[in-house]
């Protein structure tokens, strides 16, 4: 035989590990290819192994899950416990992932289930094997936060945190940090918790220094932790908030600052939005100047064009002196308006309406010519269709008028004498002449007669 | 639009899939299925703001289903149907030689040994066409010219007109013995050389499509709305090549069944339509499909016509379509060849992205996707490896990764995209607009195309099959979860409840939930007699091709009708009501007191059917089970009865009625009459049959079926228990009245036998059959079947097994020509294409034709409005040059004239932009 039967022919470990090669170069790999192999080689073939016997049993419970039969998936799980008697010691560890995934699954969801039920399983399960303590522990203490036991969850991450086995792998010591990161949040909860008590009651000056200690030094155990995950590449949008918070209270502003900086300009760090915008209402809140806020925001703008804080970005654009930020603020409106979920967005139309009259009257007309030649060959049925000029009409009177007047502009000829910005020819001004034609009574409100 | 201002925290940490040991693999929402309910946290105390929200049941209800099982919405098509290869077929079916291990190997052997015992013919007549100079068959003289002739008149009279054709124990003469070992290792090796390796290749292709079948990615069943809210349509592909596409009316009510309306309008086309994909932009639909080699679009007028707009077609062949949710008539197509092309009938092609490598890692896949994204100039474009976000207007190279098959998203080793679909909508109670779904085979992702790379979340879908259709659909109510639904091609359905508005991530609100296969309907049926119960039970299994779901206008409760596409062209439907889980206690204590119920599985369980399980599992308590009622069994009932009456699917195989020998030995005069026969069989690549040759000559019945006297009474009793009348047949032989049947043909009794086949079927178990519409003939009906078939494929094909067809396709291919004069094209085969292609050219091209009636009228059969065939498969021009049709576009090929030229690269590369748009397939 070639190449693929010989790859195919090689023994196959795993019952759901299988692997099969499709051609050559790196392998896909088919979870059913095991089932295609069973029922052929099966057929016929009276006994049924132990490890057969396991898997369907696994997938009966997945069955009872999928069909939320909690009792039926509890009672398949108790069966399913002999998978931990296998020779195979890696299956043996898929096995009591497998338990922990299906189990907890099963005692969220039971009705019959409590808070007790699910520490009992968790603890048991955390004691079983050596690699899955900490991430048992830690979605253990995710479940009592959910739950909203804080204590409980915060006395089990501490558990976690002082575990020690052996020498930790790589993944463990990150896991580890997360464990600690989730503690300093809980931290920082006390922290908050306080600093909102201390506000409230009048203490009496003891009382207050006592009470400032301790709410320091939730501080200091918060801040350890929270530092040191944040220095990992990752999404740490709960940790980055309340580090920042408490670093703001205490009156570190730079090194707020800087820790936002790393967070929103690491190049290792996935390109959130979230890390821009935190650091443009921090810088915001510091009454930064324009310029530093301006160039926080055009950032986000080539991440995000579409965010809502654009809006804001191009009033900040529109008031500054530099010509070049003021034809940054029309591509802004126009980038705004580009994605779908924008197309109705009032303020939007208004500011561009307002803005594209100005630019006219300061005779920028090479800046629209720029910021249309791209759009022309879709704006007018993306955003000016005749169907849309009725949608709109319909719906929002005052959108539809902003839009015709844009439109007007945008594509309008004769009187506005726009000849040459009008790139589409092909497609007259069918919103404002749709407007024009059902709207007779309010045509004073109407471009033309606007814009003069 | 708002981003989600708190994320669930987590590593990025890039890298290969796979890495066990990577942090990123304990992706907080991946570790469980429960903490995907979790949300992020807060930096606010959990206790001033608790996660504690009533449950998604408590709060909205569970999503049921009225029947067990979904319902047969349509009459099965009259094409009989084959189910496909299993890995039964393809592998070696050997016992375990290990207790660990499993091998899988594809069983050429076995297969080369059915081929040359099916066809031998095929595979040693050339070689037999080249010795027949060194071989005297018997002829009277034969010239010698210093040749070998060696005599075979004593080889062939051994035979004596016995074809020991497969059968190992036949008896050998000395001379036979010598002769095939001598000529054995000759003829052998060149079949086997040939053959083998060609066999071997169409093995490999079955298998890998069996394992992983890319070519229905995205699903062939769509609805249409229409002007009026309650009537859409569905578009789906039927007949036995899947070449015939129909718009179905039907009309949805709130509370009773939906009604399909009418005759469906069929459309035929020349490829198989792999994906049909339907959006309605600004109120104008469009119908959008995919065949191996072509796509087209169809516009559907408000009067629910499909119109079509332009063919293209595609060199190395098309793997995706979708149209453009913003801009109407804007599509995005890809081919094999790597390119991505931005396609609108308008302005025609404009490429996008062309690379024949992968995106991240090298993967030889050439199974390219794209779709669209917030930005109506925006694209993704997929492959096995990663997604890309790429720009329409910029170069074609450029733009970032939305996701990659690594350790950023923690996915396995082997892991491999299979479907990446934009979930977006206008609507305002949707989801962000900037999700993207992504279906590996083991996993679902949902991205954010303003955070690529990470998954805002992830699900483990433990389907046994590709899942390669989703839809997701509006909220049931205002505030409530989407449901979004993921099929797997096994037929598995799985619904996913998300939340998230703009301002915060998705998330799953409630655990997924698994929904009724096709196969659950079986005890809707009634029980048939062992042979119909496998058809039917092949049938429900067929894989499911097609998914969609629509929500029924201004309904009281929340609800939706899933119609569901499998394989064997049916279509199926459920009613799905949100319904308030008032039951939820009381089945509780139910299940305790039914917990002890007994569970004992069969061992031998298919695990195909491990979903479906056994009916002891099903029998367990469920509160929310329903039972058959008597409206969904009689309508299963009748969709079985018309199932019933469809004629079987024509034998794989039967062996050749005569033999060489009456061939050769044949007078001259007939030996013309013959010849003829076998060219006229050949050409329209049926089964030669007794009446091509001629009357056999009389003294030499084929000595294999002759019966013997005793067996005749046994089949005279079977024959007669067949049709019922077994009784009558033993009183009649107890009462001695022993009439001299005429012993009937061999011709005649297979006849009768088939007949008797279809009419105990249609009669049997069903009292309550209407006489009045009495079925025609089953052989009737079989030579309209074979009419219709031979419309759309090539007839030849017909009576050769599946997995062998292109093996023999390509052998024929390697042959030396018939007699090329002689041999027509299958068109002038063929009347009823004929007729209809040339008699009426000129009404031919009336695709546009606003009257429905005209076109029904035009067709062939009533109600297959075939205007777009064109008969000739190979040719290139794809659409007859009718002077009627070019009118028809020239108003549209005038107008891509009239546009200022623009950078119009092809969609394979290399061909350039048609000018003239192309009709038909």
């Amino acid at each position: 035989m070639d190449a693929f039967s010989e790859e195919l022919m090689r023994s196959v470990e795993d019952d759901d590990q299988v692997e099969a090669s499709i051609g050559c170069g790196p392998e896909i790999h088919l979870p059913w290819l095991s089932q295609h192999l069973q029922n052929t080689v099966s057929h016929g073939h009276k006994g049924i192994n132990f490890a057969q016997t396991t898997s369907i049993c696994l997938n009966f419970i997945q069955e009872a899950l999928l069909k939320h039969q909690w009792q039926r998936a509890s009672e398949f799980l108790q069966h399913y416990f002999q998978a931990l008697e296998d020779f195979n010691s890696q299956k043996r560890q898929v096995a009591l992932q497998n338990i922990w995934k299906l189990g907890s699954a099963i005692l969220y969801h039971h009705p019959k289930s409590n808070v007790e039920t699910f520490n009992a399983f968790a603890d048991r399960m955390k004691n079983i094997g050596v690699q899955n303590y900490l991430k048992i522990s830690l979605q253990h203490a995710l479940y009592l936060l959910h739950k909203g036991m804080v204590e409980e969850a915060y006395r089990n991450l501490n558990q976690a945190e002082s575990w020690r086995y052996g020498e930790m792998s790589a993944s463990q010591e990150k896991i580890i940090k997360l464990i600690q990161a989730y503690r300093g949040l809980l931290d920082y909860y006390t922290w908050s918790k306080k600093r909102t008590e201390l506000s409230k009651f009048d203490m009496d000056g003891f009382a207050t220094s006592a009470a400032t200690q301790d709410m320091h030094s939730y501080f200091r155990q918060a801040s350890v932790n929270l530092h040191e995950i944040i220095k990992i590449p990752g999404v740490w949008d709960p940790f980055v908030k309340s580090y920042v918070e408490m670093l703001e209270f205490y009156g570190d502003q730079d090194g707020a600052r800087q820790v936002l900086t790393d967070y929103a300009y690491d190049n290792n760090f996935p390109s959130n939005p979230n890390a821009h915008i935190y650091l443009y209402k921090f810088l915001k809140k510091e009454k930064a100047p324009e310029d530093k806020l301006i160039s926080v925001l055009k950032i986000l703008h080539q991440i995000v064009p579409s965010h809502k804080i654009m809006l804001e970005f191009h009033m900040l654009l529109r008031k500054s002196k530099k010509e070049e930020h003021q034809k940054l603020g029309l591509e802004v409106l126009f980038a705004v308006l580009d994605f779908s979920g924008c197309t109705e967005n009032i303020t939007a139309w208004k500011y561009l309406a307002k803005y594209l009259k100005q630019i006219m009257m300061e005779k920028h007309l090479n800046w629209v010519q720029e910021g249309w030649s791209s759009r022309k060959d879709w704006w007018p049925t993306f955003h000016f269709s005749y169907y849309l000029a009725k949608k709109n009409w319909k719906e929002n009177k005052i959108l539809a008028l902003e839009k015709a007047f844009t439109s007007g502009i945008l594509l309008g000829k004769g009187k506005l004498s726009w000849g040459h910005l009008s790139g589409a020819p092909s497609s007259p001004d069918t919103y404002t002449s749709y407007l024009l034609k059902i709207s007779v009574h309010s045509i004073p409100l109407l471009p033309p007669q606007r814009t003069r | 639009m708002d981003f989600p201002d708190n994320l669930f925290p987590t590593f990025f940490l890039p890298g290969p899939p796979g890495l066990s040991d990577s942090p990123g693999s304990y992706l907080a929402p991946a570790w469980s299925d429960y903490t995907q309910l979790l949300k992020p946290p807060q930096t606010q105390h959990p206790s001033v703001n608790p996660q504690h929200e009533a449950s998604y049941v408590t709060k909205w209800g569970r999503w049921r289903s009225d029947t067990p099982g979904p319902l047969p919405f349509l009459r099965p098509g009259a094409d009989p149907w084959d189910p496909d290869l299993t890995s039964r077929d393809l592998l070696f079916q050997g016992r375990l030689r290990h207790p660990f291990g499993a091998k899988a190997t594809i069983d050429v052997i076995d297969q080369l040994n059915q081929f040359l015992r099916d066809h031998g013919d095929i595979a040693f007549g050339p070689l037999g066409k080249l010795l027949q100079e060194n071989f005297n068959l018997g002829e009277p003289k034969k010239s010698r010219k210093g040749r070998t002739v060696m005599n075979a008149e004593r080889l062939l009279q051994d035979l004596s007109g016995h074809q020991p054709k497969g059968c190992p124990w036949a008896h050998l003469s000395a001379r036979q013995r010598r002769f095939s070992l001598l000529g054995g290792t000759v003829l052998g090796e060149e079949v086997e050389g040939l053959l083998g390796g060609l066999l071997h290749e169409e093995l490999e292709t079955r298998w890998k499509e069996l394992l992983l079948d890319e070519a229905s990615t995205g699903g062939a069943l769509a609805w249409v709305p229409g002007a009026k809210p309650h009537v859409g349509q569905l578009v789906y592909p039927t007949g036995r090549a899947y070449n015939q596409l129909n718009f179905q009316k039907v009309k949805l009510s709130p509370t009773s069944e939906p009604q399909a309306l009418g005759d469906p309008t069929r459309i035929l086309l020349q490829g198989p339509v792999r994906q049909v994909v339907t959006r309605t932009v600004q109120e104008e639909a469009l119908v959008a499909v995919r065949s191996d080699h072509h796509c087209a679009v169809w516009q559907v007028s408000r009067q629910g016509h499909p119109e079509p707009l332009q063919v293209l077609s595609t060199e190395k062949g098309a793997t995706g379509i979708s149209l453009s949710p913003h801009l109407p008539g804007e599509l995005a197509v890809c081919s094999r060849s790597g390119a991505v092309c931005l396609w609108s009938p308008q302005d025609g092609l404009q490429q996008i992205h062309k690379d024949p490598e992968t995106l991240v890692f090298k993967d030889p896949s050439s199974w390219r996707w794209a779709d669209f994204t917030a930005h109506p100039r925006m694209l993704t474009v997929a492959d096995r490896t990663g997604v890309r976000l790429t720009d329409v207007r910029g170069p074609s190279d450029c733009g970032e990764l939305l996701f990659r098959v690594g350790a950023e998203a923690s996915c396995q080793q082997g892991e491999r995209i299979l479907l990446a679909q934009y979930l977006g909508t206008s609507s305002p109670l949707s989801l962000s607009p900037t999700l993207h779904l992504i279906c590996t085979q083991f996993s679902l992702y949902l991205l954010d195309e303003r955070l690529p790379l990470v998954p805002m979340m992830k699900w483990t879908h433990s389907l046994m099959s590709p899942p390669l259709l989703a839809q997701l659909l509006p909220p049931p109510r205002p505030g409530a979860p989407l449901p979004l639904l993921l099929g797997g091609r096994g037929g598995h359905l799985r619904m996913l409840h998300l939340s998230g508005g703009s301002g915060c991530s998705p998330q799953l609100v409630a655990p997924p939930q698994s929904l009724p296969l096709l196969s659950d309907s079986l005890p809707g049926f009634p029980v048939l007699e062992p042979h119909g119960q496998q058809l039917l039970q092949d049938r429900l299994k067929a894989p499911l091709t097609g998914l969609t779901a629509v929500v029924p206008p201004s309904c009281p409760s929340p609800t939706m009708l899933l119609f569901q596409l499998s394989a064997a062209g049916d279509v199926f439907y459920q009613r799905l009501w949100l319904r308030p889980d008032t039951a939820a206690k009381n089945a509780d204590s139910l299940q305790k007191s039914n917990s002890s119920a007994d569970h004992a599985d069969d061992p031998d369980l298919d695990s195909h059917d491990q979903t479906s399980a056994t009916p002891s599992l099903d029998a367990a308590p469920d509160p929310g089970a329903v039972s058959w009622n008597p409206r969904a069994a009689a309508c299963c009932r009748r969709w079985l009865k018309t199932l019933l009456r469809v004629p079987p699917a024509l034998p794989s195989w039967t062996p050749p009625t005569f033999s060489q020998h009456y061939l050769r030995w044949l007078r001259e005069e007939d030996r013309g009459k013959v010849r003829e026969g076998l060219q006229a069989a050949m050409t329209e690549g049926r089964l030669l049959q007794q009446g091509d040759l001629g009357p056999l000559p009389p003294s030499d019945p084929p000595p294999a079926h002759e019966p013997f006297g005793p067996e005749d009474k046994l089949t005279e009793r079977l024959e007669a228990s067949w049709e019922g009348k077994g009784a009558i047949w033993w009183e009649s032989q107890q009462g001695g009245s022993q009439v001299p049947r005429k012993r009937p043909s061999r011709e005649k009794r297979r006849t009768q036998l088939s007949s008797s086949f279809s009419s105990v079927r249609t009669t049997s178990d069903f009292s309550d059959i209407d006489s009045r519409h009495e079925t025609p003939s089953p052989l009737h009906r079989m030579s309209e079947a074979s009419q219709s078939l031979e419309l759309s494929q090539e007839p030849w094909a017909r009576s050769v097994p599946r997995e062998r067809r292109q093996t023999l396709r390509d052998y024929l291919a390697v042959l030396p020509s018939v007699d090329s004069g002689s041999c027509s094209t299958p068109q002038s085969q063929n009347p009823s294409s004929q007729t209809f292609l040339s008699s009426e050219p000129g009404r031919c091209s009336v695709p546009r034709s606003q009257n429905p009636t005209t076109r029904t009228l035009l067709s062939p059969h009533p109600g297959s409005s075939s205007a777009l065939c064109s008969q000739n498969p190979n040719s290139q021009s794809l659409f007859s040059p009718d002077p009627g049709f070019s009118s028809v576009f020239h108003s549209q090929s005038s107008s891509i004239q009239s546009l200022p030229s623009r950078h119009t690269p092809s969609l394979a590369g290399s061909q350039p932009l048609k000018k003239k748009p192309r009709m038909g397939f």
